[in-house]
């Protein structure tokens, strides 16, 4: 069973053997095999002109990659946490997602930007954030969440595909985790935009994105021995966001709770809450639309508080018995 | 609890005016069945037995045999379990007097006789679905106790809702007459009302009364304006010109439209802006010596009239309402606004 960082590995690997044109550039992907070991070996079977090393400098980086991009090849940028970003903002979102749209068509951008995101590491709050709703509020930009390795390695491998920006966002604690289905081999792509019903049940409608997918799942499992049944459904993509499969679902149990790990002011889960709201699907709901995320607070350094500051698998279970018990 | 219901004497041709009781088949105190034989009586045509409407105990017997009985007038007075509906709608303790039911008394509020549902609720909150449900179900939210957090009312609090009791005694009244005979599908479901008047009215004051009453009753609107459609013949075929808001114009001024759009529809020339937007029909069969007809419904109306002879001083008005929107109630307390008012 191959965990994320190695199916993330193995998608990047199968798309360099696919076309010459796609490289790896980000800091310390080359000799060091990338900050948390997802590049690996790539430099030294693909070498130093396809698994370049740049230096610390991200709105350099990713200025390079989107003029590689447009002029015919197909970059793969890694910036280290998605924290730093923030420094190659101006290349993201106002060239990268605009080029496109700009010159009437005539261009494309055909670039993905992968950078590990979330708590849990101890790494404090300048490395620990889930910044999913800054790039999901770009129009130009289609972001990716991935919630375990065999989609991780479909989804990428459409990513590069892709003939315009693509972030993919990949949370740290899921990098050294097997998933629970086995990564399939060969290259088939994970088409952007399709949510996943990850399990299906008749009380409680659970959207969730990331690591908190796993969570969810841990509970829907858990729950169903107490005879509570749970859907869970993975968005994977959050633009473009899929939400038939929300409304359907919905529609059957009366019941949604939405999961998120950023912090629930401006968060993505949102989305899915406004746009349930403003549904036909509005009238099946037998109960209030139920969220849990992240705190309005800057991730603290200290474990325990670190921790308290996100959802854990324990508030995702008890939101979800109560809101199943309070509302029949 | 249990109401007066008066049996009376049945119209049963249309020249019959009195009948002779020939003999009772109960007696006071008998218990009774629907359609169990009352009495038997005797007209100029034929001889006829008379059976129970509903269920009951018979409370009284208002003439003896041998006596002559208009038609319309109480032969007997039955006590029944369920409201069986008459044109009569006064409170359920007031007694029935048997000339008053022949002739009740006008009931222009129509809204009025609809009992004060048990409210435990003023600020109602309540889940989406509840609400929908509620809806579907003609369940008054303000009569659900909220048992879900924040008072606010769940699905198992609408699954559990009893019916408001002035809907489950209407619901019984249309069960009572559903079992006379009425045929109701899902697709169509009209009921239709008759009766007669006296009143002398033209098409014009008519169509304003009509249109006064319907104003009274909103919740069985479906336009914000009401279009009464008038069945005009002629050699070029039938017209439907239709008079918006009627009531709100002064009376003269529409006699004087309804008059002027008559010999244009006979001339075959009513003007294309009256022909659209009915809300309900109206059609005069006097012209065809016709006492009644059922009126028909047309697409997207839900009440329709007709107008029959019945003789020098006196009309039939038929009214049909259509079932999917109001209740034989409705239908019924309509009707009796409308001869009220004529």
């Amino acid at each position: 069973m191959l965990t994320m960082a190695e199916a993330v590995r193995e998608a990047m690997s199968i798309a360099f053997d696919e076309r010459p044109e796609v490289f790896l550039l980000g800091e310390d992907v080359g000799i060091y095999g990338g900050a948390f070991g997802v590049s690996g070996d790539m430099y030294h079977r693909y070498g130093a002109e396809r698994v370049l090393d740049t230096p610390i400098a991200e709105l350099g980086i990713v200025g390079a990659a989107v003029g590689a991009a447009l002029s015919g090849m197909r970059p793969i940028v890694e910036i280290q946490f998605s924290d730093f970003t923030a420094q190659a903002m101006d290349q993201i979102a106002n060239q990268a997602a605009k080029i496109h749209f700009m010159l009437g068509g005539a261009l494309h951008v055909p670039m993905v930007l992968r950078t590990p995101q979330g708590s849990g590491t101890g790494a404090a709050a300048q490395h620990s954030q889930n910044l999913e709703p800054w790039f999901a509020s770009v129009p130009g930009l289609k972001v990716v969440v991935p919630s375990n390795p065999a989609d991780a390695k479909g989804l990428l491998l459409a990513a590069i595909d892709d003939p315009n920006p693509v972030i993919f966002l990949e949370h740290k604690l899921l990098y050294k985790i097997p998933g629970r289905d086995p990564v399939p081999e060969g290259a088939t792509r994970i088409p952007l935009g399709v949510s996943k019903v990850v399990r299906e049940g008749k009380d409680l409608t659970i959207v969730a994105t990331g690591i908190m997918v796993n969570k969810s799942y841990e509970v829907a499992e858990k729950l169903a021995a107490e005879g509570i049944s749970i859907t869970l459904i993975d968005p994977r993509t959050i633009s473009p966001l899929d939400m038939q499969p929300v409304f359907e679902s919905v529609e059957k149990t009366g019941r949604l709770l939405v999961v998120q790990e950023g912090p629930a002011q401006a968060g993505f889960i949102n989305e899915v809450i406004a746009q349930m709201a403003g549904s036909s699907s509005f009238g099946s709901l037998i109960a209030p639309i139920k969220r849990l995320a992240g705190m309005n607070i800057p991730i603290p350094y200290a474990p325990q508080l670190e921790k308290a500051a996100v959802p854990q698998i324990e508030d995702i279970e008890s939101a979800a018995r109560e809101i199943v018990k309070n509302w029949r | 609890m249990s109401f007066k219901y008066p049996v009376v004497m049945p119209k049963m041709s249309m020249t019959m005016e009195t009948g002779e009781l020939i003999n009772f088949h109960v007696k006071v105190g008998d218990q009774v069945k629907s359609g169990d034989v009352l009495f038997e009586v005797m007209t100029d045509k034929i001889d006829m037995e008379v059976e129970a409407p509903a269920d009951g105990v018979i409370e009284s017997l208002v003439v003896a045999p041998g006596a002559v009985v208009e038609i319309g007038k109480p032969v007997l007075i039955m006590l029944t379990e369920t409201e069986v509906m008459a044109f009569d709608f006064g409170d359920d303790d007031q007694p029935v007097a048997g000339v008053e039911v022949a002739t009740p008394a006008p009931r222009v509020e129509a809204n009025a006789v609809a009992a004060a549902p048990i409210i435990v609720n003023t600020n109602v909150k309540a889940v989406p679905k509840a609400r929908v449900e509620a809806a579907n179900r003609g369940i008054d939210l303000r009569t659900v106790n909220p048992t879900g957090p924040d008072r606010t009312i769940t699905m198992q609090d609408v699954n559990g809702a009893q019916l408001d009791p002035a809907i489950v005694k209407r619901q019984a009244a249309n069960k009572a007459l559903i079992a006379k005979g009425i045929e109701m599908t899902r697709a169509i479901a009209q009921a239709s009302f008759n009766r007669q008047v006296t009143a002398h009215f033209d098409h014009a004051s008519f169509i304003a009364a009509w249109a006064k009453v319907l104003r009274g009753r909103p919740d069985l609107a479906a336009h914000e304006h009401i279009g009464v459609a008038l069945i005009i013949e002629s050699k070029y075929g039938s017209a439907l010109p239709v008079f918006r808001d009627p009531d709100q114009a002064s009376l003269d001024d529409l006699r004087a439209l309804v008059a002027s759009t008559t010999d244009a529809a006979k001339n075959g020339k009513v003007p294309v802006a009256m022909l659209s937007g009915a809300t309900t029909t109206v059609f005069d069969l006097t012209t065809y010596s016709m006492s009644s007809a059922t009126p028909l419904l047309f697409p997207n109306q839900i009440t329709s009239v007709t107008i029959g002879y019945d003789s020098q001083s006196s009309k039939n008005i038929s009214l049909t309402i259509d079932l999917n929107f109001c209740d034989f109630y409705d239908g019924a307390l309509l009707l009796d606004a409308l001869v009220a008012s004529l």
